[in-house]
C-alpha cells in the first residue's frame, strides 16, 4: 500500500476562492437584472427608442466583462507566453470578469460601448497584470478603469439620465442638485424633485446603472455577509461614518434626519462600500485595518463631497484609500500584539474628525454668505409668465451692468438673451468663447464651469445670472 | 481568542468496544523525546526487564524505559511520528512481563512533592496529548490549580473519551493523590461541552471528591490547547508556560499514567489509540503496548478503502501524513487517522484575512507567508508564537500552505 506523504493540516474548509467569487456574481445578478429593467425595459416601454438601442446597458456589462476577461488572456498569452489552454485558465482564474461588470455598473447609462471597453481594458492590464495579476494589485481595477475613463473622456461619458428620464425629469442628479443648494435648504428643495427618500431607496431616480437600487444592494449586502464572502466590518463601518458626519452637518444646518440618509441614499456610496471598497485584494486583512479603512473611507468621503466640486466622493475615496491598505494592515498587525499600540492612531482619527467637521462648517457658512452676496449683485426686475414659459428680466453685475432677459421652461433655462452690456469691456471674448451658450449648458454645474481668461468679471455675472434663476425656480 | 468549529467525527470509532492488541512478539522504541534526540544505553543481545532504562534524554536525565521484557536483537532506523527516520531499540518479546521491581503502594496519597517528582522522572512519566514533555518539569514549583484536560479536540481522536470512560473513578483516585501531594487547591477536568459520555463518565463518581469540578469548553478548535484552556477555565493569560501561574495542565491519559506510577511505581508500557478515517474499514479503538509496530495490528483489525490515501500519525489538524504504515506506537500517539487527500484549487492569497482571523496565537499567517524570505520583516510578525493548530490552512480558500510557511518562519527566526 503506497501512501502520500504530505505536511498537514489533512482536512480543508470547503470553501475556496472561486466559490467566493460565483458568491460575489451571484450577489451582483439582481443589480444586474434591475439595472436592465430600469435603463432597458422602462426605457423601450415608454420612450420612443428601438429594441437594440434600449438593450444598450445590457451591452455596456457584456463588454466590460468580455473585454476584461479577453485582455487577461491575451495578457497570459502574449506577455507572459504561456500556451492558449493555460491562458484561459489563468484567466478564469485572475476573475477579471468581476472587475468589468462592476466598471460597466458604475457608468451612466449612456455611456460609448468603446468606452466601457477601453476602461475595462486599462483597469486589467494597468490596474492588474502589470502588477503581477490577481492577488498582487493595489488598486481595484473597475475603479482604475472608471478613473482612466473619467481622466480621459470626461465628456463623453453621456448624462447619467437613461432616455425616459431625460424625458421625464431632466435637470440634475441628486447629489449635484444638492450642490447647486450649496449643500444646504429644505427637503422641498433636495429631496421633493426626486419624490421622496423611498424613490432613493428603490432606485426611481436617475444615475450610474448599478448604483441606484439600494434596497437590491442592502439584499445583496445581507446575502454576502451571511455567506461570509464580504469583509462586512468595512462598508458598515464606511457608511455609519458617513451617516454620523453628515449627521452632525445637519444639525448644524438645521435639518432633519432625512439629510443625512439622503447623503447615504445617494450617489454611488453604497455600492461602492459594499462591491468596490471589500474587494479582498485591495482591502485591509486585519479587523483593525478594516476599522480604520472604513472610517477613513467615510470622512474622505464626506470631505470630498462638501469642500470640492465633485460632489459623489466615494470612488475617488475607495481608489485613494487603497494606496493606504498596506498602512492600515501595519497598524492592525501592531494592535493584534498589543491594543495599546494604537492609542496614538485613535487619537488622530478624532483629531481628523473634528478638523473635517470645522472645515465643512466654515465653508457652509462661507456658502450662505455667497448666497446674500449674490442677492445684492443680481437683481430681479420683472418676471413674465406665459403658459409654462417664464421671462425674467435681471440685472447683474460685471465690470459693469448687465441687462437680460432669461427665459425658462420646465425649470431648465432655455435661453439668456443680453440687452444691454455696453459697459462691459472685453465683452468680445464672451462672445468668440460662446460663453452663454455654455453657461446655459452647464445650467445644473454651474459652479464647475470655468470662466473665460480675461473676463472674468463678466463671466462670473453671467454665471450668477443662472444661479440666481436656478434658485428662483426651485423656490 | 479565536479559533473554529470543526466536524468532529468522534461517532465513527465510538461504536465498538476497544480491543487489545497488547501482546506483539516486538516492541520497537524509537530513541526519542519529543523532536529531541535521546541517548541509547542499551546494545544488541542484552536482556532487558519491563521497566529497565534502555535510553536517556541527557539534558535533563529523562529516561527511556523498555515497556517489554525480553532481549534487545537490533538498533535500527525506523520510521518516526514525526515522519523521519530515527534510531529505534528492538526488542524480541518474552512475554513474560517480568519486572525490574515488583511494587504495590497501598496509600497513594503518601509521597512528599520531592519523592512525587522524582518517581515521574525516574517512571518517564511525559505528555500523552501529543507533547510528549516530560511531565516531572511541570510539578518542579508551587501548583495551585490543576486542570484536567480531556478535551480532544481534533476530530476522529477518541482516545481520551474512551479512557475516561472506562477508568473515570480511578482517574478521580489520581487527581485527588496529586492534589494531596502538592497541595493543590483545586482541580477543573476540562471536556468539550458536547461530549456527554465523557461527562457522564465523570458525573457518576465526582459527588465523592472534593475541589474537582467538570468544566465544559466550547466546541471548537483547539480548545484543547494548553494557553486556552487555563484562559477559558480561570481567565487568565501568562506569558510562556502556565506554571508562571502556578497552574499545571495535564492530559487526562497523562493523569491515568500518574496512576499507575504512584500505585505500581512503573513507567507507561501501554495506551488506548484510535485508529479511524474514511480510508479505514472498521473505525476502532484499541489498547497496544508502547513500541508496537501499528501496521501489523492494522492487518488483523481491517483494510484501507479508498484510493489517494494518507496514513497519518495524529489526528488529521496536527498529525503528519508519514508517507507510510510502519508507524511505531510511542506514549505520545494518541491516534491514526486514515484518509484520502483533498483536492486542493490552490490560487494567489485573495486578501480575504481568514486565517489571521482564525489564528488563536493572534498573528498574522497570509503577512507571514508573503514575507517568508524577508527575515527582518518577520520578526515584527512573531512567527515564534505559532503553536502549528493548522487552522490557518484549514480555512484558506487559496489553500496556501500557511502553518508550513509560519514554521519556516519560525526557523528563521531563531536563527
Ligand atoms: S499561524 Fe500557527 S497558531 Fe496561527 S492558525 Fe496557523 S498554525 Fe495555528
Ligand atoms: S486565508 Fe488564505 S487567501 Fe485568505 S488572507 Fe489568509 S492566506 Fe490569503
Amino acid at each position: 500500500m503506497k501512501f502520500i506523504k504530505e505536511n498537514g493540516p489533512h482536512i480543508k474548509s470547503n470553501d475556496s476562492t472561486s466559490k467566493i467569487m460565483t458568491r460575489f456574481l451571484i450577489a451582483l445578478t439582481p443589480i444586474i437584472c434591475f439595472a436592465i429593467f430600469k435603463n432597458s425595459v422602462i426605457v423601450y416601454s415608454y420612450a420612443s427608442k428601438g429594441f437594440i438601442e434600449s438593450l444598450h446597458p445590457l451591452f455596456m456589462i457584456i463588454v466590460g466583462a468580455l473585454t476584461s476577461f479577453i485582455s487577461e488572456t491575451l495578457y497570459y498569452k502574449i506577455v507572459l507566453k504561456n500556451d492558449l489552454r493555460t491562458s484561459l485558465y489563468e484567466s478564469y482564474r485572475s476573475f477579471g470578469i468581476i472587475s468589468g461588470i462592476l466598471l460597466a455598473l458604475v457608468l451612466p447609462p449612456n455611456i460609448p460601448l468603446w468606452l466601457v471597453s477601453f476602461g475595462s481594458f486599462t483597469g486589467s492590464i494597468i490596474g492588474k497584470m502589470l502588477f503581477g495579476g490577481f492577488g498582487q494589485n493595489i488598486f481595484n481595477p473597475a475603479l482604475l478603469g472608471y478613473l482612466f475613463i473619467s481622466a480621459s473622456y470626461s465628456n463623453l461619458m453621456g448624462s447619467p439620465f437613461n432616455a425616459y428620464e431625460l424625458d421625464t425629469i431632466g435637470g440634475a442628479t441628486p447629489l449635484s442638485n444638492l450642490m447647486n443648494f450649496n449643500y444646504t435648504g429644505s427637503f422641498e428643495n433636495i429631496v421633493s424633485p426626486f419624490g421622496d427618500l423611498f424613490n432613493l431607496f428603490v432606485g426611481n431616480i436617475p444615475g450610474a446603472i448599478g448604483e441606484v437600487s439600494k434596497l437590491l444592494i442592502i439584499i445583496s449586502f445581507i446575502y454576502l455577509v451571511i455567506t461570509k464572502t464580504i469583509k462586512w466590518i468595512i462598508p458598515t463601518i464606511y457608511v455609519t461614518t458617513v451617516f454620523i458626519l453628515t449627521f452632525i452637518i445637519s444639525k448644524y444646518i438645521d435639518a432633519g434626519v432625512w439629510y443625512s440618509l439622503f447623503h447615504i441614499l445617494s450617489g454611488g456610496l453604497l455600492f461602492g462600500a459594499v462591491f468596490m471598497a471589500t474587494d479582498p485584494v485591495t482591502s485591509p486583512l486585519t479587523t483593525i485595518g478594516q476599522i480604520l479603512h472604513g472610517l477613513s473611507l467615510g470622512i474622505l468621503t464626506v470631505l470630498l463631497r462638501f469642500l470640492t466640486p465633485y460632489p459623489e466622493g466615494v470612488m475617488t475615496s475607495i481608489l485613494f484609500m487603497n494606496m493606504l491598505v498596506p498602512l492600515f494592515d501595519k497598524i492592525g498587525i501592531k494592535a493584534r500584539n498589543n491594543i495599546r499600540n494604537i492609542i496614538i492612531i485613535v487619537i488622530t482619527f478624532i483629531l481628523i474628525i473634528i478638523i473635517s467637521i470645522l472645515n465643512i462648517t466654515h465653508k457652509l457658512d462661507k456658502n450662505s454668505s455667497n448666497v446674500s452676496e449674490l442677492d445684492s449683485k443680481v437683481n430681479i426686475l420683472e418676471v413674465k409668465e406665459d403658459g409654462n414659459k417664464k421671462i425674467y428680466e435681471v440685472t447683474s453685475k460685471g465690470w459693469g451692468l448687465i441687462k437680460a432677459d432669461v427665459e425658462v421652461e420646465d425649470k431648465n433655462i432655455k435661453s439668456i438673451i443680453i440687452k444691454d452690456s455696453k459697459d462691459e469691456t472685453q465683452w468680445n471674448e464672451i462672445e468668440k468663447n460662446n460663453y452663454i451658450y455654455k453657461v446655459i449648458q452647464n445650467q445644473n454645474n454651474i459652479d464647475k464651469l470655468d470662466a473665460v481668461s480675461g473676463s472674468t468679471y463678466s463671466s462670473n455675472a453671467l454665471k450668477n445670472i443662472v444661479k440666481k434663476v436656478k434658485i428662483e425656480e426651485a423656490k | 481568542m479565536s479559533g473554529l468549529k470543526l466536524d468532529g467525527k468522534k461517532e465513527m470509532s465510538i461504536s465498538s468496544e476497544i480491543v487489545d492488541f497488547s501482546n506483539p512478539s516486538r516492541v520497537y522504541v524509537p530513541l526519542m523525546n519529543g523532536n529531541t534526540i535521546c541517548a541509547c544505553l542499551t546494545k544488541a543481545g542484552k536482556k532487558v526487564k519491563k521497566g529497565s532504562i534502555i535510553g536517556k534524554r541527557e539534558d535533563l536525565d529523562f529516561p527511556i524505559l523498555s515497556p517489554v521484557s525480553g532481549t534487545v536483537v537490533d538498533i535500527k532506523k525506523c520510521l518516526y511520528q514525526n515522519g523521519e527516520m530515527v534510531d529505534t531499540v528492538v526488542i524480541a518479546n518474552d512475554m513474560k512481563e517480568t519486572l525490574v521491581k515488583k511494587n504495590i503502594v497501598s496509600d497513594i496519597t503518601k509521597y512528599t512533592k520531592e519523592e512525587f517528582v522524582e518517581l515521574l522522572r525516574k517512571c518517564a512519566i511525559k505528555g500523552m496529548g501529543g507533547s510528549d514533555f516530560p511531565t516531572f518539569l511541570k510539578y518542579k514549583g508551587e501548583v495551585e490549580i490543576l486542570i484536567v484536560n480531556a478535551v480532544e479536540c481534533e476530530p476522529y481522536l477518541t482516545a481520551d473519551l474512551m479512557l475516561c470512560k472506562l477508568k473515570a473513578e480511578t482517574i478521580l483516585d489520581s487527581i485527588t493523590a496529586i492534589m494531596k501531594i502538592n497541595n493543590i487547591k483545586k482541580c477543573f477536568i476540562a471536556y468539550k461541552e458536547n461530549n456527554t459520555i465523557v461527562r457522564d463518565a465523570f458525573m457518576e463518581y465526582i459527588e465523592n471528591y472534593n475541589d474537582i469540578v467538570l468544566e465544559p469548553v466550547k466546541n471548537i478548535y483547539p480548545a484543547g490547547w494548553e494557553r486556552f484552556l487555563v484562559k477559558k477555565v480561570l481567565g487568565i493569560e501568562y506569558d510562556r508556560f502556565p506554571s508562571e501561574v502556578k497552574v499545571v495542565v495535564n492530559n487526562v491519559s497523562t493523569i491515568y499514567s500518574i496512576y499507575k506510577a504512584l500505585k505500581y511505581q512503573r513507567g507507561i508500557s501501554k495506551r488506548i489509540v484510535t485508529i479511524s478515517g474514511e480510508g479505514f474499514s472498521i473505525p476502532i479503538n484499541i489498547l497496544v503496548k508502547i513500541g508496537t509496530n501499528i501496521s501489523t495490528v492494522i492487518k488483523e483489525i481491517g483494510e484501507y478503502k479508498g484510493e489517494n490515501l494518507k496514513f497519518i500519525a495524529g489526528g488529521p489538524m496536527m498529525g503528519n501524513a508519514i508517507g507510510g504504515d510502519n508507524l511505531i506506537v510511542t506514549s505520545a500517539l494518541g491516534a491514526v487517522t486514515i484518509i484520502s487527500d483533498t483536492e486542493d484549487e490552490i490560487n494567489e492569497c485573495m486578501g480575504c484575512g481568514r486565517c489571521i482571523k482564525v489564528c488563536p496565537a493572534k498573528i498574522c499567517p497570509a503577512f507571514i507567508y508573503k514575507n517568508v524570505n524577508n527575515k527582518e520583516k518577520l520578526k515584527e510578525l512573531n512567527p515564534e508564537l505559532c503553536v502549528e493548530c493548522g487552522l490557518c490552512s484549514y480555512v484558506c480558500p487559496s489553500k496556501l500552505g500557511l502553518r508550513d510557511a509560519v514554521k519556516i518562519a519560525k526557523k528563521k527566526v531563531k536563527e
